[in-house]
């Protein structure tokens, strides 16, 4: 009844919408830059830096207590151990059981966690605005005085082994598991959990150790974001909770020992696999290497989006798999490049084709105009919506600050994108996207993909673990 | 971004300022199209959603996973974009998309710089407008959705378990109960016919809603959304489909051997209340005490404690709802991963032990006030989010018409009492209303070399 009776007046709409032309895509102004709030930045005379960004938007506070202690820091024999510290610290401390800070955060509307990467270990909270005083309070008590009480630190372990396990039927984990094994050889970026036996070395003792190494003060960044109290007052609070915290030296990062990228293929055999998850790639240019932003464009036509060369191939185009694309890791020492799918048994071998030739041509040809103007406003958009929480703002001056990257990196960010020549990213192609010395990891079941891989070289072939 | 602050005029428990009002603005286009707009000049950057009043639980017999197969066409073209143009115009403008398929709903987004707005109307409305059904666009999304099954759901472990034999355990109604994520067969059997009817019925205008939110300025956008959507022709309202459950819940239970899982886990479900009913928001507490945060009683007493769990999961409407888009039929239910040092039936019997603690006892009113206060922060955490306000909006007005209640359903949840927490407890928790399925470990298939 209602549709019937405004019938008379769609007509009327239909003669004015025909005023827009809806055979091309309307035009509209260019992407805004992204504009970087001020920092301010001191630093305590026991060498903490401290970095306080305000933040209207909400009433919430995000902080990020950082040291240069990710799991490249671990013991030789104990792969893992920053992990478990990390996770450990918020367990329990001198005067607070796990029960006591659990209730105190969540009774003013906290989260507190630890977690390492593979180059630095942090500390990430956020709270309520209301809260900001009592939040400090809490992280200053984990970061000096956790201590690791023994029936935690065993319940932990457990709950790691479980987990690894867990961990060990997940088709994504064994294959990055053996990938970045071979791409960083004897450098401890090689291992991507613990091991079982590593967990059983780790105890309290250890765990100490490791935090009066590296969590000090001197190693440490502080970055608070948001709805602040009054600068003199939120610099207060920092010097009360964190003055007392002693500075010492820290030893320095393992070597930059990384192994010649050559080319292996390992098939990680796994009975049962309905499809094969691949990985092809090789060590490749980090943050602040003049390849960086060559590199980051070219990838991105590659293998960054829907409109990416392998998502348009091998999905698109050749319905191989649901998911095609390349990705850039970005730690500190090294970068690694890596293209991935996951393709169903029958079209391994036209798949790794399909990828390898799209690695190639990277390398053979230069990219087009048209290409590189998409790609350039792709990354330009997604890094300003990437921007828009407080959590990823604030992950983000963390980054700038704990991975020696330029003050300016974020608000240059896109301007260095937008410079990047078509031959600048055939000349990094050569250098990191040309297959012929990759690695090459294929996850599946053997019996049914062995044989398609044979063309591509010498097969090593592993049980998974 | 300016707050107002919410009058709480009925509970002294209710914060002054429970949390930040979002700007709403509701229309309705003469073709029926519902339209939200909220504006928000803090960032450059704008969220459209589109949300379409037909989900998975709409399907027919013998079409398992089409309403997800022609989520995946909406993306192959229209009149005026040709195959492949959604994708690229969207990110050749800075901007990011996705659609998803839900029991009771399906929805699509853009994400863009904020002053890209029209290019993500042109391309919602073109589809709405015109979509391209052919058979060349159906066979490759078949193939898409095959491979994306296999992906997400047949090589990992407790997936399979989760999406096909779950439903068919906490459901009766095939309705409510059969794959959403659809067999082979079925995808198969799908043809264009199918394809064009379902387009027709199910995505007109006044079968859906348009919410914008981000910087946009209020008199542009509604003469964009007019010139875009305002001639697209309504349709007749599609019939629903009848979800209803059996009135007395029996007790149900079932085995999956999982080729894929090394660690044995447990589900636990319980048919749930009227969404919105008072029960709705004392169950969605209840849960929070369960479950949420660090100090939780799962946390405390079953990780800790008895040191038997090593992950959990619980939500009003899991495993494809929360309580922001749970809708009847609907369960409470729990994911519990454990150590294999333990049965599943002990698992079982510690979690209704917990829930036995709260029927016989009751809850603190400091515990209550802690659960309160995560909620509180976890809304507030979540609403920064442009495409997550937008979401939000369009859950509201397309499950209770009321996207207002983005601003006021908070203070529902923050007023629920111990005591309605301890009646829900004992009124849906009980073991005679519970469905089970446990899933072990199978050992892995023969190796053949």
């Amino acid at each position: 009844m209602r549709i019937a009776a405004f019938l008379p007046l769609l007509a009327g709409i239909t003669l004015m919408a025909q005023t827009i032309d809806r055979t091309k895509p309307p035009e509209t102004p260019p992407i805004p830059a992204f504009k970087m709030p001020p920092v301010h930045e001191s630093k305590l005379p026991n060498g903490l830096s401290v970095f306080l960004v305000e933040d209207a938007r909400f009433p919430l506070v995000s902080v990020r207590l950082s040291f240069q202690a990710g799991s490249k820091f671990d013991p030789k024999d104990m792969p893992g151990l920053a992990g478990m510290v990390a996770s450990l610290l918020t367990q329990g401390t001198k005067t607070r059981s796990f029960r006591d800070l659990a209730e105190e955060l969540t009774s003013i509307g906290a989260s507190l966690d630890g977690h390492a990467s593979p180059d630095v270990f942090t500390l990430s909270g956020s709270v309520l605005s209301e809260n900001t005083a009592k939040l400090l309070e809490l992280l200053a008590d984990v970061a000096l005085n956790a201590n690791f009480p023994e029936d935690e630190v065993s319940l932990r372990k457990q709950n790691r082994k479980q987990a690894l396990l867990a961990q060990r039927s997940q088709p994504a984990f064994l294959a990055n598991e053996k990938y970045d094994a071979l791409v960083f050889g004897g450098h401890p970026y090689s291992y991507i959990a613990p091991t079982m036996e590593s967990l059983d070395r780790m105890d309290q003792k250890s765990m100490i150790q490791f935090r009066d190494t590296y969590l000090v003060p001197n190693n440490a960044v502080l970055l608070l974001v948001g709805q602040l109290p009054p600068r003199a007052e939120t610099l207060k609070l920092v010097r009360d909770h964190f003055a007392s915290w002693k500075e010492k030296p820290v030893p320095a990062a393992p070597a930059k020992n990384f192994p010649e990228s050559k080319r292996q293929l390992v098939l990680v055999d796994r009975p049962g696999s309905v499809q094969a998850d691949i990985h092809i790639g090789r060590l490749a240019a980090t943050r602040t290497d003049p390849d960086y932003y060559p590199l980051l464009v070219g990838n991105a036509i590659l293998g960054g989006g829907a409109n990416s060369r392998l998502f348009l191939d091998v999905r698109e185009a050749k319905s191989f798999a649901y998911d095609a694309h390349s990705e850039l890791d970005r730690r500190k020492d090294a970068g690694v490049v890596t293209a991935v799918t996951q393709v169903r048994n029958e079209v391994v071998e036209p798949a790794m084709e399909a990828v390898l030739g799209n690695l190639s041509q990277m390398a053979q040809a230069p990219v087009t105009a048209e290409e590189l103007s998409d790609i350039k406003n792709y990354i330009s958009g997604s890094f300003l919506i990437s921007l828009e929480t407080q959590a990823s703002l604030t992950d983000q001056i963390d980054l700038v600050k704990t991975m020696g990257l330029p003050d300016d990196y974020l608000e240059m960010f896109t301007t260095r994108v937008r410079s990047v020549e078509p031959d600048q990213i055939q000349a990094a192609a050569r250098k990191y996207l040309a297959p012929e010395k990759d690695s090459i990891v294929v996850l599946g079941d053997a019996a049914q993909i062995e044989k398609s891989l044979e063309k591509f070289g010498p097969v090593q072939v592993e049980k998974a673990k | 971004m300016k707050f107002a602050l919410i009058d709480s005029d009925h509970s002294s428990a209710i914060p002054q300022a429970a949390q930040p009002v979002i700007p709403i603005e509701k229309y309705t286009l003469n073709n029926g199209m519902r339209v939200i707009l909220s504006r928000d000049n803090a960032v450059p950057v704008v969220a459209i959603y589109m949300i379409y009043d037909v989900g998975a639980r709409a399907e027919e017999k013998g079409r398992t996973g089409f309403a997800h197969l022609f989520e995946h066409m909406m993306f192959e073209g229209s009149a005026n974009v040709p195959k492949g143009m959604h994708f690229k115009t969207v990110e050749s403008n800075g901007g990011t998309l996705n659609g998803s398929t839900h029991p009771d709903y399906t929805d699509y987004f853009e994400v863009l710089p904020s002053n890209k707005l029209a290019v993500g109307l042109w391309l919602e409305s073109d589809r709405m407008r015109s979509l391209s059904i052919t058979k060349e666009n159906l066979d490759n999304q078949k193939e898409a959705v095959k491979q994306e099954r296999r992906l997400s759901f047949d090589n990992r472990p407790y997936q399979t378990a989760i999406v096909d034999r779950w439903p068919e355990l906490a459901f009766q109604n095939w309705q409510n109960s059969h794959s959403l994520i659809g067999s082979f067969e079925d995808l198969n059997a799908s043809s264009v016919e199918d394809v064009a009817k379902f387009f027709k019925t199910y995505y007109a205008p006044d079968n859906a809603a348009l919410v914008i939110v981000g910087d946009i300025q209020i008199p542009q956008a509604k003469k964009l959304i007019e010139d875009y959507f305002g001639d697209i022709p309504p349709q007749p309202k599609p019939a629903k489909p009848d979800l209803s459950e059996p009135a007395t819940p029996t007790p149900r239970s079932d085995v999956y051997h999982d080729p894929h899982a090394r660690v044995p886990a447990v589900l636990i479900g319980f048919p749930g209340p009227v969404r919105r009913s008072p029960d709705y928001y004392a169950l969605a507490m209840l849960d929070i005490l369960f479950t949420g945060g660090p100090s939780s009683r799962f946390q405390l007493n079953l990780v800790k404690g008895k040191e038997s769990l090593i992950q959990y999961q619980a939500e009003m409407g899991w495993p494809f709802c929360s309580s922001t888009d749970y809708k009847n039929p609907g369960d409470y239910a729990m994911f519990l991963l454990f150590k294999p040092s333990f049965t599943p039936q002990q698992i079982v019997d510690q979690a209704q032990e917990e829930i036995e603690k709260i029927q016989k006892d009751g809850v603190d009113a400091k515990e209550l006030e802690r659960a309160r206060t995560l909620l509180r922060s976890e809304r507030i955490t979540a609403l920064q989010s442009s495409l997550h306000r937008a979401e939000l909006l369009g859950k509201y007005e397309i499950l209770d018409g009321v996207p207002e209640l983005i601003n006021t359903d908070l203070e529902k949840f923050l007023a629920v009492t111990p005591a309605e927490i301890q009646a829900v407890a004992k009124k849906y928790l009980t073991p005679e209303r519970r469905t089970v399925l446990q899933i072990l470990p199978a050992p892995p298939p023969k190796e053949n070399h």
